[in-house]
């Protein structure tokens, strides 16, 4: 998937705070392993990306680069071998590589996605019945993602229920957004898609519960509505599980903090966190995540519960780095901060309740179990998959029948190819 | 078709299963290779539908962390992509690994074979750790050996990401023999020590060639640990006797490793006794032991093109089997042992099967 994205000064901006500071603490860290509050911090860097890792970024620079070098010889490809470790974790990350958009870019991918998915069904419909498309209203990209937004809100409702983490809450999020970069609401309705993308992200973040029990607690909710999209919403995530994230990053914000000498502990008082990770909470409804990395949402949500925190971070961080990168950053904030305030809510339930009226007229019919285009898809499946058992089965019959079991005679000439019995069904 | 399954069908594409090398509990691997560049690969399948829940943690796992990491000491997930109800991952083929290279008693380790062993099982682990992940399956059979002799960290089926303070974790984790002591009493709070203390037997097996502390039950394991390394003091570990499920389980004299390893250099034995200090906040990390003198000392590390490597059964002249020992090599040479009490289980008997049969078993299930 193409990415551009605009953020990108300000990006290389923060990087490169990042490695300088992480030079200035690279030899903290060797002695600070032993230490609980170290080990926090740098556990806190891992979510964050680039502005709060710098402790972690004291693995790349820093003292011990001759010896090194040393080292390195003994590998086939230095330069390769090199480049792994100069590049900051966040960077290398499948989040930073595949899942970045520029905002006009994600409009382009929503519109493009719904274009293509009404030509489709339109084709379906009137291939079920001949011009039984013309007087269905498909739904638009942006109500399509009206829709998205209302499931995307019942997360967090559903992970109180169950009491899961915040990172669970905060991946299903995740996966439900990216799901719905590369699949419709007219094939998928979210309702299930949230569901086992919820089931989905317990697993991946390593806070399993069984199936029976994650269902049972769910109205009306069977285990095959979980586990039947389990498998095509891994796909559509491209396998990629590991996220990212701005809560995550603004604990690193806040461990910061606790270290600037000149912030008195009445300023950083809990309820400046609590409410930054309100606002933190309320950027998951928005499209923040797949524009902006983590780390800036969460100092813009440390901005809006205390600008005198985020300039004093901010400040602690930023010097010896140029104007323009001040003020780019800046832009950012701005852009992140009307994210948050314009659209960081749940959408009105009226207006999603008529286009989820709308979406049972133009769901896709192949995707009906029971309507007739389903049935006919099924059917040339079944036969498809009919076929290739045959063949597979003929080939096997083949084979032992040309094999003596007692062996071959010898002096055949050219071994014969050894027939493989495997169990492989596809 | 949608979009997603015609993405998935084209990468399918970019495969050819071959024949099949092996096989796992949930998992088969084939030999397979890419259709373009006739690059040889393993695919191993995955069937998911077995499973009441779904995707198989072990799985979901092993994903995860191999699509993020990428270092030339670590195996490489080249693809993923799904057929019906299954799951391929595609990853790059690995001839051998440690534990056979280990056991080949045809083979002979110099001083400087193992250092370059350990450097580059080292080089791995630091990326792991320095991206936030344990491996928690730590041992010789997990150290895949490709053709260029880069050695690679493999099956991500225990990994996780390193816990906040405060949360637990499970204590049921790393093969036993290669298991530290603080998992062993129970301890549920735990980080990055916990790899090291398996790299340290890996070290300690590179150099006797036969397993360092082969315990034969959970406790038998404490109590071959503390046999070998005597028994801790409060002051070598403050605080283990209240581990969870601490128990005493014997005086047991400290004795010095020069009388085990009596070839090795003073700088191996340093390196070694850090790997396998008791207190997992003195043992060494990652980073600190690849700036070990060890590694900076004669003899430098052997290029990895250079190490020993099994020759095939098939391709080695009969004469040749024990007249591998190179004379003129610098530095004591060190062979296997002789098959003794202490061999090892297969997981196959079937030796053609065996190498990807085995290295590429998730492991356990949690």
């Amino acid at each position: 998937m193409p990415v551009t994205y605009t953020g990108n000064e300000v990006d290389c901006c923060l990087g490169r705070i990042a490695k300088e500071d992480g030079q200035e603490t690279a030899g903290d860290e060797e002695e600070g392993v032993v230490d609980g509050e170290v080990v926090m911090e740098r556990r806190a860097g891992r979510d964050g990306d680039g502005m709060e890792g710098m402790s972690t970024r004291g693995l790349h620079g820093g003292g011990g680069q001759g010896q090194e070098n040393k080292l390195v010889q003994i590998n086939c490809d230095p330069r390769q071998h090199r480049s792994s470790r100069m590049t900051p974790a966040y960077e290398a990350s499948t989040q930073f590589n595949n899942w970045r958009f520029s905002p006009e870019r994600l409009v382009l991918v929503r519109d493009a996605l719904n274009s293509a998915a009404v030509a489709a069904i339109k084709s379906a419909f009137d291939a079920d019945e001949p011009g039984s498309s013309a007087d269905v209203s498909f739904l638009d990209a942006q109500e399509e993602h009206l829709l998205v937004k209302l499931y995307i809100t019942k997360i967090p409702q559903l992970c109180g229920h169950f009491r899961f983490p915040e990172e669970v809450e905060a991946t299903a999020i995740t996966y439900l957004k990216r799901f719905y970069l590369r699949n419709t609401v007219m094939d998928w309705h979210p309702k299930n898609v949230m569901l086992t993308a919820l089931f989905l992200a317990t697993k991946t973040t390593n806070n399993p519960i069984s199936l029976e029990s994650y269902t049972s607690n769910i109205p009306r909710t069977s285990t095959s509505d979980v586990l039947d999209l389990e498998f095509l919403v891994a796909q559509s995530l491209n396998f990629e599980f590991a996220v990212w994230h701005s809560h995550r990053a603004l604990w690193g914000l806040w461990l910061d903090l606790q270290s600037l000498s000149d912030v008195t502990e009445d300023q950083r008082s809990r309820d400046v966190y609590e409410t930054a990770l309100k606002h933190v909470r309320d950027s998951r409804f928005t499209d923040a995540e797949l524009i902006y990395v983590p780390s800036q949402i969460a100092l813009v949500a440390l901005s809006l519960a205390s600008p005198f925190l985020a300039q004093k971070w901010l400040d602690s961080k930023s010097s010896g780095v140029g104007e323009s990168c001040s003020e780019t950053l800046q832009s950012v904030v701005v852009a992140i901060n009307d994210l948050i305030v314009h659209t960081g809510h749940p959408p009105d339930v009226e207006a999603v309740r008529e286009v989820d009226r709308r979406l049972k007229l133009c769901k896709n019919p192949e995707k009906v179990v029971g309507s007739n285009a389903y049935l006919v898809r099924k059917a040339e499946e079944e036969r498809k998959a009919e076929a290739k058992r045959n063949k597979k089965a003929q080939d096997i019959r083949r084979a032992e029948e040309d094999d003596d079991p007692f062996g071959n005679a010898l002096n055949e000439g050219q071994p014969r190819q050894q027939m493989e019995l495997d169990d492989d069904d596809d | 078709m949608d979009a997603v399954e015609r993405a998935n069908a084209e990468r399918q594409k970019r495969w050819v299963k071959d024949q099949k090398i092996g096989e796992g509990t949930y998992a088969v691997v084939y030999r397979g290779r890419e259709a373009s560049t006739s690059k040889k690969v393993a695919i191993k399948k995955i069937k998911v539908g077995q499973f009441k829940d779904g995707l198989d943690m072990s799985a979901v796992r092993e994903v995860k962390y191999l699509r993020e990491l990428h270092h030339q000491n670590i195996i490489e997930l080249m693809d993923v992509f799904s057929s019906k109800t299954n799951l391929n991952l595609v990853l790059e083929f690995l001839d051998s690994d440690l534990e056979i290279i280990i056991k080949d008693r045809t083979l002979v380790f110099l001083p400087a074979d193992i250092k370059s062993w350990m450097a580059m099982t080292f080089h791995g682990l630091e990326f792991c750790h320095r991206n936030f992940i344990l491996h928690r399956d730590l041992k010789p059979n997990n150290l895949l050996i490709a053709f260029n002799g880069q050695l690679k960290l493999a099956d991500f089926g225990l990994a996780r990401d390193f816990a906040d303070p405060g949360y637990k974790m499970t204590c049921q984790v790393i093969t036993r023999w290669y298991r530290p002591p603080e998992l062993l009493f129970g301890c549920r709070y735990y980080g990055t020590g916990v790899d090291i203390w398996s790299v340290g037997c890996i070290f300690a097996e590179l150099m006797l060639r036969t397993p360092y502390l082969p315990g034969e039950s959970d406790m038998d394991q404490l109590k071959t640990v503390f046999r070998a390394l005597g028994t801790p003091t409060e002051e070598d570990w403050p605080g283990h006797t209240k581990l969870p499920d601490y128990v005493p389980v014997g005086q047991f004299p400290r004795t010095p490793l020069r009388d085990l390893f009596t070839a090795a250099s003073g700088d191996a034995l340093s390196l070694l006794s850090r790997c396998l200090t008791y207190e997992p906040r003195r043992r060494v990390s990652a980073r600190e032991a690849l700036h070990h003198p060890y590694f900076t000392s004669l003899p430098y590390p052997t290029h990895p093109s250079k190490l020993p490597k099994p020759v095939s059964a098939q391709s080695r002249p009969l004469e040749e089997v024990d007249g591998n020992v190179q004379l003129s090599a610098s530095g004591p040479g060190v062979k296997a042992a002789p098959p003794n009490r202490l061999k090892r289980k297969l997981s196959s008997p079937i030796d053609g099967l065996r190498p990807l049969a085995r290295k590429l078993d998730f492991g356990q299930a949690l």
